[in-house]
């Protein structure tokens, strides 16, 4: 009985795999390579601020197929990117839609654990940033340096309690449109007033605070300065 | 044991089946079904048909909801097109902002059987007369298929004739036209339908159902301001990549004048054909207009002169009824439908209806004695407006505001709705859940009454409303539906204030057109609703106005869309409820509003890429895709 009962399992899997032709099996490699690196200003080589969400992404397209997707990464706050499940091979890679004069693509060639940092010219680095608690208000002052002529859109200083702060993720913001072209020794100051928000930022706990100009180009993200953590 | 032994062989003669099915006589005519020929080769069958493609319009009607399509039905969850902008949110689900109105494969099926339609015509035999008119219908049919694709996907392939199956790939895949080109193609098509079309057919009914000469011109007003409006406002949000390259999305600016012309042309041609006008024109009052106004959509077969093209339902409890008054009917008037209170109104539009004494500016609640727009919770040393009953807050509002919406306090069905979100103690601290307050002697309720059925708001559950408002537009205050479709309310899809109001913002934007025309368009809708006092014609008015005349007509989300202020307004944003509390720290008892952030909606964001859907399939059928999809 045992004997039949195995020989007809066996004639099954013998018939469902002649039927669906199931023998040629998924025998591809899975993802054997690394990509790493990070957005650098060109000009001072500091780390380029983004955003994680709603922000810039990488563009990267595999080489040797005849009608290939474009595919996308993220790149995560603090202007660096890791996408550890890529295949090996030859890539079109170009970083778009960011905070950065727009640049060409490149070719790349991934192989293990591969790093490929671009540098930029930012459209505008926010300098000398200053944000502190003054009695019931946090009070952001910085600077603008537009390495661009187009007029600056708005600035905004951005609270919210992970370190990701920004202006697709906030609970508070302030922004202040400015709608012209910034010099550098002009001081912009932007304030939250805590007593206006005691329900978005309550007192006793630890926030993110983070201040962002938009520059008028097509597509363009934030600027940012890096974010301050401060207790209210 | 035996039983269990040809159960084996059954099983092993059905796999042989299986591994040598590969013969061809299984290929039988179903007896079922009715071969194509047979029908369209015969006037009656072609009417049969045609009556289906009405029926497959992309219409956005009662029963469409952006995730499950056309026609749907059932237990849609009411996810409907007005809860995405800033007309309504929906108390189950208040943070959907899945966008997810796919259209192709079925826009497509549509486009494949009005081909296969005109390539029938051709060879059936009709009376000249007959066959100009059914031409005139197919170029409406495709115009209106092709402008719910162009303005979901921007430019896509235009496929005028019936492909026929081959296994040559490369012959049935056709690339994507530009948007431009496809816009162009859909106004090229309402021209002929305007030129082919009757102005009339035989009864009322037919007229207003099926497509007239006027049908068409009213499509192409709305198509023409669409088209206008992407190419005004494209530098808004531009896009980027190969499909913006290719100009298979976007258009130039420099063809936005073009654009707006063809969209007055096409609105004057309806406003001086004498057929329409508005229903009730010259209301005695406001309550008269408000109930005008009401009746045009609780029943639009009372108000044939203000319609252009409609659908009709009907038979209730099959398949051409729909569930519109069930799933919005208040909480106290929900009759045992399972689902209802859906589409809850919220602040920002309650905020856009003027105020009688204050014509032509948008006059939004105020609810503290400073006279300021305040919003926050509550707040015990923010000085709130007492008021002795919960209506009273809304006194001088718009007819329409009343008409549209049901507020804390109004009067429907001869019930009093209540919606109440809590209570202020004497000692100034909140109740606003569940639960009593005792105060000289007389038991309050939080939500404004004991038990769930005699309220309809704040409780959190998915029947009660959660932004203090409740949809009455479009609801039959006659009917009880106690059951799944029993509504058979017909829907007006183009009417005409909505041509005039194309027709004012084209002139608004273009300066084209006549000024003075506009104006007294503006101004004849805004008489219907029982103003008296004629405002100027600018953006900001023609905007208010069209947002409260054409409320959850599903027109606000592709106002957003077109003129690309959705990424704009949806920046983090959460919509605003109006909470009436009831304030128990004075003399006498009082109401009081809160304005706030909807209870649990979270902020939101419109992503840009999301001005064009994905197209789906792209590594099958070869097409570009859309930027960042």
């Amino acid at each position: 009985m045992k004997s039949i009962k195995t020989f007809s399992i066996a004639l099954v899997s013998l018939f469902l795999l002649g039927g669906c032709e199931l023998n040629e099996l998924d025998n591809y490699d899975g993802p054997d390579a690394s990509i790493s690196g990070a957005i650098y200003d060109q000009e001072t080589g500091e780390l380029v601020q983004q955003d994680i969400i709603n922000g810039m992404q990488i563009e990267y397209i595999e080489h040797g197929f005849d009608n290939p997707q474009t595919q996308f990464m993220v790149v995560k706050n603090d202007g660096t990117y890791r996408n550890n499940l890529m295949f090996s091979g030859t890539y079109t890679i170009r970083p778009v839609r960011g905070n950065f004069v727009p640049v060409n693509s490149e070719e790349v060639v991934v192989s293990g654990a591969t790093t490929k940092n671009f540098n930029v010219q930012p459209y505008i680095r926010v300098r000398n940033v200053q944000i502190n608690k003054k009695g019931n208000k946090i009070v952001a002052t910085f600077n603008l340096d537009q390495t661009v002529t187009n007029k600056v859109v708005r600035i905004g200083l951005f609270a919210h309690r992970e370190p990701n702060v920004g202006q697709p993720l906030n609970s508070v913001s302030s922004l202040v449109n400015l709608n012209e072209v910034t010099n550098d020794v002009t001081q912009y100051r932007l304030e939250i007033n805590l007593d206006a928000y005691t329900s978005a930022l309550k007192a006793g706990n630890e926030y993110y605070f983070r201040v962002g100009a938009l520059i008028d180009a097509p597509e363009a993200k934030y600027n940012y300065a890096p974010p301050v953590r401060i207790g209210i | 044991m035996m039983k269990n032994r040809s159960y084996k062989y059954l099983i092993l003669a059905l796999l042989i089946g299986v591994f040598s099915s590969c013969n061809d006589y299984l290929e039988l005519d179903p007896k079922n079904k009715v071969p194509v020929e047979a029908v369209l080769s015969d006037p009656n069958g072609i009417k049969g048909y045609l009556a289906n493609l009405y029926y497959e319009l992309p219409m956005e009607d009662f029963v469409y909801f952006p995730r499950a399509g056309y026609n749907a039905r059932g237990n849609t969850g009411s996810l409907s097109l007005s809860q995405y902008g800033l007309e309504a949110i929906h108390s189950e689900w208040p943070n959907w902002n899945e966008f997810n109105n796919q259209w192709w494969t079925r826009g497509y099926q549509l486009n494949r059987d009005i081909n296969l339609l005109e390539e029938s015509v051709a060879k059936v035999s009709f009376s000249a007369a007959e066959r100009t008119a059914i031409e005139g219908e197919i170029a409406f049919l495709r115009a209106y298929t092709y402008y719910a694709l162009v303005k979901i996907y921007g430019g896509v392939p235009i496929i005028t004739e019936n492909q026929e199956y081959t296994t040559d790939w490369a012959s049935l895949r056709v690339p994507r036209n530009t948007e431009k080109e496809t816009w162009d193609f859909v106004l090229a098509q309402l021209d002929i339908a305007f030129e082919k079309l009757p102005a009339s057919r035989q009864s009322a009914d037919e007229t207003k159902r099926r497509a007239t000469k006027w049908a068409a011109a009213g499509l192409k007003s709305r198509v023409a301001l669409h088209a206008a409006s992407v190419a005004k406002y494209w530098n808004r949000a531009p896009l980027s990549g190969e499909a913006v390259t290719a100009g298979l999305v976007g258009l130039p600016a420099s063809e936005a004048n073009r654009y707006y012309q063809a969209a007055i042309e096409a609105s004057e041609a309806v406003m001086g054909s004498g057929q329409f006008g508005l229903y009730m024109p010259n209301p005695a009052n406001p309550q008269d207009a408000a109930r005008n106004y009401q009746n045009l959509f609780m029943d639009p077969n009372v108000a044939l002169t203000e319609v252009l093209f409609m659908r009709g339902y009907g038979h209730a409890g099959g398949p051409l009824a729909h569930d519109y008054d069930g799933w919005n009917n208040p909480n106290q008037t929900g009759e045992g439908f399972p689902h209802v209170g859906r589409t809850n109104p919220v602040l920002e539009l309650v905020d856009q209806y003027e105020n009688y004494g204050n014509p032509g500016v948008a006059s939004p609640i105020i609810t503290t004695t400073d006279g300021q727009v305040r919003e926050g919770e509550f707040n015990p040393s923010t000085n709130y407006i007492r008021f002795s009953s919960p209506e009273e807050i809304f006194q001088g509002k718009d007819a329409r505001f009343f008409a549209s919406i049901i507020h804390p306090g109004a009067e429907w069905k001869g019930t009093e709705i209540v919606i109440q979100g809590g209570i202020i103690r004497p000692d100034g601290s909140v109740l606003n859940a569940k639960g009593t307050v005792v105060h000289q002697g007389v038991t309050y309720h939080t939500y404004g009454a004991a038990t769930s059925n005699q309220y309809s708001g704040f409780e959190g559950t998915p029947n009660m409303t959660r932004s203090g408002f409740l949809l009455k537009k479009f609801l039959d205050e006659r009917a009880k539906i106690k059951t799944w479709l029993q509504s058979t309310t017909d829907y007006i899809d183009i009417r005409y204030a909505e041509v005039l109001l194309n027709y004012a913002e084209a002139v608004v934007e273009s300066g084209l057109g006549s000024t003075e025309r506009a104006t007294q368009a503006l101004n004849d809708i805004r008489k219907r609703a029982g103003h008296t006092v004629a405002i100027p014609l600018n953006l900001t008015n023609v905007l208010r106005e069209r947002s409260v005349e054409l409320a959850f007509e599903n027109k606000e989300y592709w106002d957003l869309i077109r003129r690309r202020t959705y990424h704009q307004i949806f920046n983090n944003y959460v919509k605003t409820a109006l909470v009436p509390m009831l304030d128990l720290r004075g003399a006498q008892p009082a109401y009081i509003y809160v304005r706030k952030d909807v209870p649990g909606a979270r902020p939101n964001t419109f992503p840009e890429r999301d001005y064009y859907r994905s197209i789906p399939g792209v590594n099958n059928n070869g097409l570009i895709q859309n930027p960042q999809h």
